[in-house]
Order: structure tokens, then sequence, then C-alpha cells
């Protein structure tokens, strides 16, 4: 059973280590806006040919 | 002649713009073989297809909107300058632009390669969502001035609002972000909790491994109780300050006396304590607050007078214009004042003449003619040509913003005053029925069996958490607002929609709101032209009515008319008007009586507001005038009758009332030449006899009345545009669901009152348990959640199939 405490340790880590990259995301901005960068993945890679 | 061979004639002409596809009115200008509007279309156009921006057309359809030549030099002014740039390094700054025109991928295609278009301009980003424009750029090459008008030059103009508001938003953003942090460690915390439960849960019996599960659930319920649920702890005491007792402190006494339960039999090895449940509980809890928060970033609820006030004014200084922010008037300036421009504060003409429209400020809907020496009032829009004039009070003391230095304007709280929400007044009764229950159960307990006295109390206070209403509560409401939003009825709060439910008084205002604003120009589709003598018989004729359409059309003809006899002059109630002038005979006809076949239109009945010609016997056309009842408005107000009681504000003359009067029989219901104040003052007046007011209302005018009813609800027909400060902001087209609305309000609450029932269940099968001293730590972890996922279920699908129902 001793290798429970590895585990619970690693997984504990884990969690941990993804809660802070939420709080960091949070934090930096990134889930403020959640709507224009799905838009601009459709217009910037195209090329600007004139009419 | 008939209605479609006339739309027919119509469309023959029309072109529409390739920029901004409206229809080309006067002269078409041709340029690469595509049809422009106007010179600005033309050279946006003109302006993008040489930067090689012309995808703007291809990425969605109709991307174009007219531009605008408003010139924003005044920004560069210092006092702007602070206020708007929010970062500055190494001759880089950053500034953030409201663009209330975005609306489409086109807008992102063009306004994230600005770059392109001046090389000052070092990177955009755009935010769609909120509608605001980031833009970094060289303050050596260009200025904010210069951006600005770039921006109103492509048609997106910047809407530059009072700092205060900008304030208010940036706190609550700041909240917002915090609200989330939260919910996710609470997440992370009830997620993990219940993992090292599990040998709890299966009856694992290792005892080392259990002990070192507990204090790591101890851990993570600290962290779930205090971090997490510490916005619990404020209310609760702030509302115990006040002597208040709200539904969060049942709330929190179950979360604190879980809390210390667990705390103790962890650190004593006599159980596993029932964190999982706890910080389950508050991850509930707090997804419930973050539901409710749908904010409209792209609306506002709280603007005052000054957001409707121009943001400079142009002072004469030495025979020179220069622009100062608005706050910077004196009494006996001399300013200068454009077509369509706003008087700033109360003021006399010195020179020129004006048309002042006051429809916005008081409701009156007729145009004053001002002459030179006479005083004009803070608020009033100026129509014709530039005019001088001299400050006679300052911009606080205006006759207009008095009704800003109002009660109701002061105090942030007074909506909220004399009203208990629903999950408040239970919250009472809850609290002091789990405590009485909590301490019978106790005392039972210690005289028969003093072992288990604890146990049964901890559990009852555990289990009987009010989280139906704390839970249901936020998700019906929050629902309730989204799908009102989807039909462009946008309420502020779940508050605000919860207040809508409980309204039995429906006060309207007139002008603007069951009216449309006088702000649309006349249309006229004529197939000829008519003669001079023509004008003048068909303008004596309607002057002999006082028909609201007959005044219209008496203000549309061109000039000054000569006044020529009638013969037969006949008038037909809601049919028109006839006589025969110079053995001819004209008439005015409504397009009913001609037997026309008349189109509908989204915004208001064609019928109502189209003015048919006939002379001689021959049909030559109608002119269309918008300033008539909006579409299903009567209907509408023989709906609410029949449930509220309604009544009809104006600030007009009760002889512009017109047709509306047939539709309020008793004439207590209607009360015109209101000023502001006296609108404020009947809501008042019904609210001391105990009635809950609904208020719909679109002007400054209203603004008072708005503020002080239960539920202010601004009628506005193009968000963009200035709306007085209110709960709800309805869409002019929607106006006739209005009823539908209410109804769908009070459903949520309905549905909230019928969850908290079925809460009441799971809540009695727990009790049963919890005063045996029996609840163990599974059943309250199966139970809680159970409880709380049905409420947020029922909430969901009861408002979404509603909601539904309400679109269709």
């Amino acid at each position: 059973m001793e290798i429970m405490y590895v585990m619970i340790a690693l997984s504990l880590l884990m969690a941990v280590g993804f809660l802070l990259a939420f709080v960091w995301s949070v934090k930096n901005g990134q889930q403020d806006d959640l709507i224009t960068p799905a838009m601009r993945i459709l217009t910037e890679e195209k090329t600007n040919k004139p009419l | 002649m008939h209605a479609s061979e006339v739309e027919e004639i119509a469309t023959l002409t029309e072109t529409t713009c390739f920029h901004c596809h409206e229809i080309c009115q006067d002269d078409t200008i041709e340029y690469d073989e595509k049809a422009f509007c106007c010179h600005g279309c033309k050279q946006v156009y003109q302006l993008l297809n040489d930067n090689s921006l012309a995808e703007f057309y291809v990425c969605d359809v109709n991307p174009g909107k007219a531009p605008s030549a408003q010139n924003f030099e005044f920004l560069n002014n210092p006092h702007f300058q602070d206020k708007l740039i929010s970062f500055s390094s190494q001759g880089v700054s950053k500034v953030n632009f409201h663009l209330p025109a975005i609306h489409c991928r086109s807008c992102l295609c063009l306004l994230e390669n600005l770059q392109k278009l001046n090389s000052g301009i070092v990177k955009t980003t755009l935010n769609f969502g909120k509608k605001d424009l980031t833009v970094w750029f060289q303050e050596d090459q260009i200025n904010l001035g210069q951006i600005a008008t770039l921006l109103a030059s492509l048609g997106y103009e910047p809407l530059i609002s009072s700092d205060e508001v900008s304030k208010e938003k940036r706190k609550q953003v700041n909240h917002q972000t915090q609200l989330f942090i939260k919910l996710g460690i609470a997440g992370f915390c009830a997620g993990n909790a219940m993992l090292f439960s599990f040998p709890e849960y299966l009856g694992i019996e290792d005892g080392s491994l259990k002990q070192l599960f507990g204090y790591l659930n101890i851990a993570l319920g600290s962290l779930a109780v205090f971090y997490s649920g510490s916005d619990y702890f404020k209310n609760v005491w702030a509302h115990l300050k006040l002597g208040k007792m709200t539904i969060e402190l049942p709330i929190l006494i179950g979360i604190l006396v879980g809390y210390g339960r667990s705390v103790y039999e962890v650190f004593s090895h006599t159980g596993a304590g029932y964190i999982d449940s706890v910080s389950g509980l508050i991850f509930f809890l707090l997804i419930g607050k973050w539901f409710q928060q749908k904010s409209f970033d792209f609306l506002s609820f709280e603007r005052n007078y000054k957001s409707y006030f121009p943001l400079v004014i142009s002072k004469l200084e030495g025979g020179k214009e220069v622009n100062y922010p608005l706050n910077e008037i004196k009494i006996g300036d001399r300013l200068i004042i454009r077509n369509q421009e706003i008087i700033p504060a109360d003021a006399v003409l010195i020179s020129g003449s004006s048309q002042l429209d006051y429809s916005f400020v008081t409701g009156e809907s007729e145009m004053v003619r001002i002459n030179a020496g006479n005083s004009m009032y803070a608020g009033g829009r100026h129509t014709g040509e530039r005019i001088e004039i001299e400050i006679k009070k300052e911009l606080k003391q205006s006759h207009l913003t008095q009704l800003w230095e109002q009660q109701a304007f002061k105090d942030p709280l007074h909506k909220t005053e004399n009203w208990e929400n629903f999950a408040n007044q239970v919250g009472v009764y809850f609290t002091v029925g789990l405590l009485s229950l909590a301490i019978i159960v106790g005392s039972y307990w210690l005289y028969t069996d003093p072992s288990r006295w604890s146990n049964a109390v901890v559990s009852i206070l555990v289990i009987a958490c009010p989280c139906a209403l704390a839970i249901s509560y936020p998700f019906a409401l929050g629902q309730g607002i989204r799908w009102l939003a989807k039909s462009n009825f946008f309420i502020k709060d779940i508050q605000a929609f919860e207040r809508m439910a409980q309204v039995d008084t429906i006060v309207l205002d007139k002008t603007g709101t069951l009216t449309l604003p006088s702000t649309l120009e006349p249309i006229a589709k004529l197939t000829r032209e008519l003669s001079s003598s023509e004008w003048s018989a068909l303008y004596s004729l309607a002057l002999q009515s006082t028909h609201p359409m007959s005044r219209q059309f008496v203000r549309y003809v061109p000039e000054k008319q000569l006044i020529v006899p009638l013969e037969k002059f006949t008038e037909k109630t809601g049919k028109g008007l006839e006589a025969i002038i110079e053995g001819v005979e004209y008439r005015l006809l409504n397009a009913k009586y001609t037997g026309h076949r008349v189109p509908k239109d989204n915004n208001y009945i064609r019928s109502e507001s189209q003015l048919y010609i006939q002379i001689g016997g021959i049909s030559v056309g109608f002119i269309e005038f918008p300033w008539v009842y909006r579409a299903g408005i009567e209907v509408m107000i023989h709906q609410l009758q029949a449930k509220y009681r309604v009544y009809l504000l104006s600030g007009d003359k009760q002889a512009h009332a017109g047709s509306i009067l047939d539709w309020f029989p008793d004439p207590s219901t209607y009360q015109f030449e209101c000023s502001p104040m006296d609108k404020m003052r009947f809501i008042q007046s019904l609210q001391e006899q105990g009635h809950r007011v609904a208020m719909i209302g679109d002007g400054l005018n209203d603004a008072g009345a708005l503020r002080q009813a239960h539920v202010g609800i601004a009628i506005s027909d193009d968000h963009l545009h200035f709306t007085p400060a209110s709960d709800a902001i309805l869409k002019g087209e929607q106006l006739a669901q209005l009823p539908k609305y209410l109804v769908f309000s009070e459903f949520g609450l309905k549905l909230i009152k019928l969850s908290f029932l079925l809460s009441l269940v799971y809540n009695a099968i727990g009790l049963s348990y919890a005063v045996q001293g029996n609840l163990s730590p599974l059943i309250a972890a199966v139970l809680m959640p159970i409880n709380s996922i049905s409420m947020l279920l029922i909430a969901n699908l009861g408002m979404s199939w509603k909601g539904h129902a309400l679109k269709s």
C-alpha cells in the first residue's frame, strides 16, 4: 500500500498544476474574450487580393 | 393605382450602395463599376482597395457602415488624453475605444489591419463581444484625435463614455475574474475531496491512509470554505449588521457547522466528516453566482444626462472657436451650436434662429421656435443654421439636470429598500424554522440519549441547507435574462427580472415610446411632381384637421403655402379628408380607406402611417410619416389592461393625443402635459398606494420615473443611441411583445417556488435521518449533490421550454 502515498502525492501535484494553470489563464485575461479569437482564426491567414 | 405598383416604381429607381448597402437617395456615384451613395462610402472603398483590404467586402455580407465626418480633434485635449490612454511607454501608447458599430466578421478583418492604413498604428486588437478596440500607436506619428477620426471615417464612430461609467465597468470586470478563480478553486477542492472520501464511501478500513485522507480533506475544505466561500462571510456579516437575515445565513451556518464537525471528527479520529459535501455545495453555489452574472457589455444601464450631452463644446474666444470639455462651461460663455447639436446648459440665443426639439427632454413632440434674445433650456436639440448662445446657468443648475438632484438618484439602493426578494423572504422563516428544529431535536436527545445530540444537530444544520433557493434562483432567473436577450429585451440583473414578475401596474410614456421617434424623416412616394397650386390646395385641406397625420402633413409641405378656400369639406374620422378646391376634388386618405393592400412592416403598421393623396379622383402616391404608433400597440394595451392597471403619461398636450385616447376609456388613467418631475411623482404616488410599478419610457424626460419605478424599462430603437438609466432596455419593435415577456418573468418565479417545494421533499428525507442522529457522510454526499443538480436541471429545462415558446 506504500505505493498509494506516492500516487496520492503525484495526483495532487498534477491537480495543483492544472489549478495553477487555470488561475494563471484567468489572471492573464485568456478567459476575457472567448468570441474574437474564434473569428480571428478564419480571417488572418488569407491573402489579401484586390477585388 | 395599387400599392404594389407604387412599390414597383420605388424599386425601379433604387440602387443600393456597394459599401453601406443603403438605398442611394439622390445622386449615385459611379466608381470602379460600382455604385456608391455618397463620397464618404466611395472613399472608404477606395482606401480599402488601395491598401489591399478589400477582403472586407467578402468576409461577410453587407459589412459596410456609412462613414461619419465627425472630427475628433478635441480628444487631443489633455483632459481626454489622461482618461483614454491606459498605458504609455517609449513613445508607444495604448488606447481603448468603444465602437458600437462593430457587427460582423468583416469588421474584424478591417479593424485588426488598421496598421496598413496608417503607419503610426503599431497594432490593434478587437474584442468582439464588448465591441472594444485596443490600439497601440506611436505618439510622434499619430495622435488620439487622428485615430478616432480615422475610425469614424471608416464608419466606426467611437463612443467616448463619461468616466464614472467606465470606472464602474472596470470594477465589475475585476469582480467577475475573482469569482471565476474562486469557482475554479471550489471545483478543484470538491473533486479532490470526493476522491479522498472514496475509502469512506467504500468502507475500506486502513487506519493510516484514512487519517492522511482526512487531513488532506481538511486542507481542501479550508480552502473552499474560507477562500471560495469568502463572499458568504462578508455578505452575511454586512446584513447582520443591518439587522437583516438573508437566505445566505442558513447556507453559511450549514457550511460552517459541516466544516467544524469535519475538523473535529478528523482530529479526534472519530470519523471522516462532510468535507466532500460541503465543498461540493460551495462549488454549486458559485456556479449559480457565476451564471447569474450575465452582463451585456455593449449596453449601459447607468447612463445619466451627461452621456446625452456632447463631450465637447466650441467656445467663442476672441472671435475664434476653441474646443473645451463639457464640464468647463461657465456662466457667460459664448458657444457655437450647429444643426442637430444639443444645447448643453440653459442659455440665451444671441444670434440666428432655431427650432428646438425638446421631445427627448420634456416629452413635448412639438418643435419650439426660438428667436434671438429668447432663452433655451439644456437638452434641446437645435435644428437650423449655426447659432451663437450665451450660457446663463451652470451645467448642474440647469432646468433639466435638477431632476438628478432628486433622492431617487442619490440613493443607489432605493429600489431594493421597500422590496424583499422571494429568497430572502423565505430565508427568514427558513432560518428560524431550522434553528428551532435543531434546538428541539437537540434537547430531546440530550434527555434521552446524550451521546447522539451533537450528531443530530450537526446533521440537521448540514442537510437542511436551503441550496434549492440558492441554486435554482440564479439559474432560473439567469436563464430568463438570456432568453429575453434573444428577443432584444436586455435586463440589467436577476433582481430586476424578479421585480418585473411582481408588477401590478404599468405606466406608459407616449412620445417616443408608443409612438416612433421624431428623428425619422417622412418618405414621399409620389408618382409625379405636384405643382405649387396643388401643394397649396393640399396644405389648406390638411390645415382643417387636428388629426396627427394632418398636422404631420402640414409640417411636411415644402414652403409656406397660400391658403385657398375650400368647398364641400368633409372629414371622416379614421378615413380621411376631402374637399373641392377650384373645381378639383382633393383627398387625403388613410390607406385603409383607399382599399389598398397594405404591406406590413416590422416597425409599424403602414396603414396608420401612410397618407394617400388623390387629386381629381386619381391617386398620386403617398407620403409615409414615421410619427405614428408602433405595430401592435393597440392589442398590447388591451392585453395589459386585462391584467394590470395601465396608465399613460405624456409631456404633450392632450390635443395632440390622437386616436390613442380611444384605448384609454377611463380619463383617470391618463395625464398630459407632465413635466419630468410630474412623471416621477406620479409613480411615487402609485407606490405609496402599495402598487408595484413598471415604467416604460424612452427619453430623458422619463429618467426620473424610470428610476423611481420598481422596474424601469427604456425603449430604444437603436441600442447604440442614448437610453436613460434603467433596469431593462427593450428594442422598440419588440414593445408589442411586452405582455408575453411579463408572463415569462412570472413563470420564472413560479418555477423557483416549485423547485423550492421539491427541495423541501429532499430535505424531509435527509432530515428524517438527521433527527435520529444517523446521517452518515455517505447519505449526505449523495443527497446534497442530487438536490443541487435537480434544482439546476429544473431551472434550466423549465426556462428553456418557456423560452422557446417565447421566440416562436
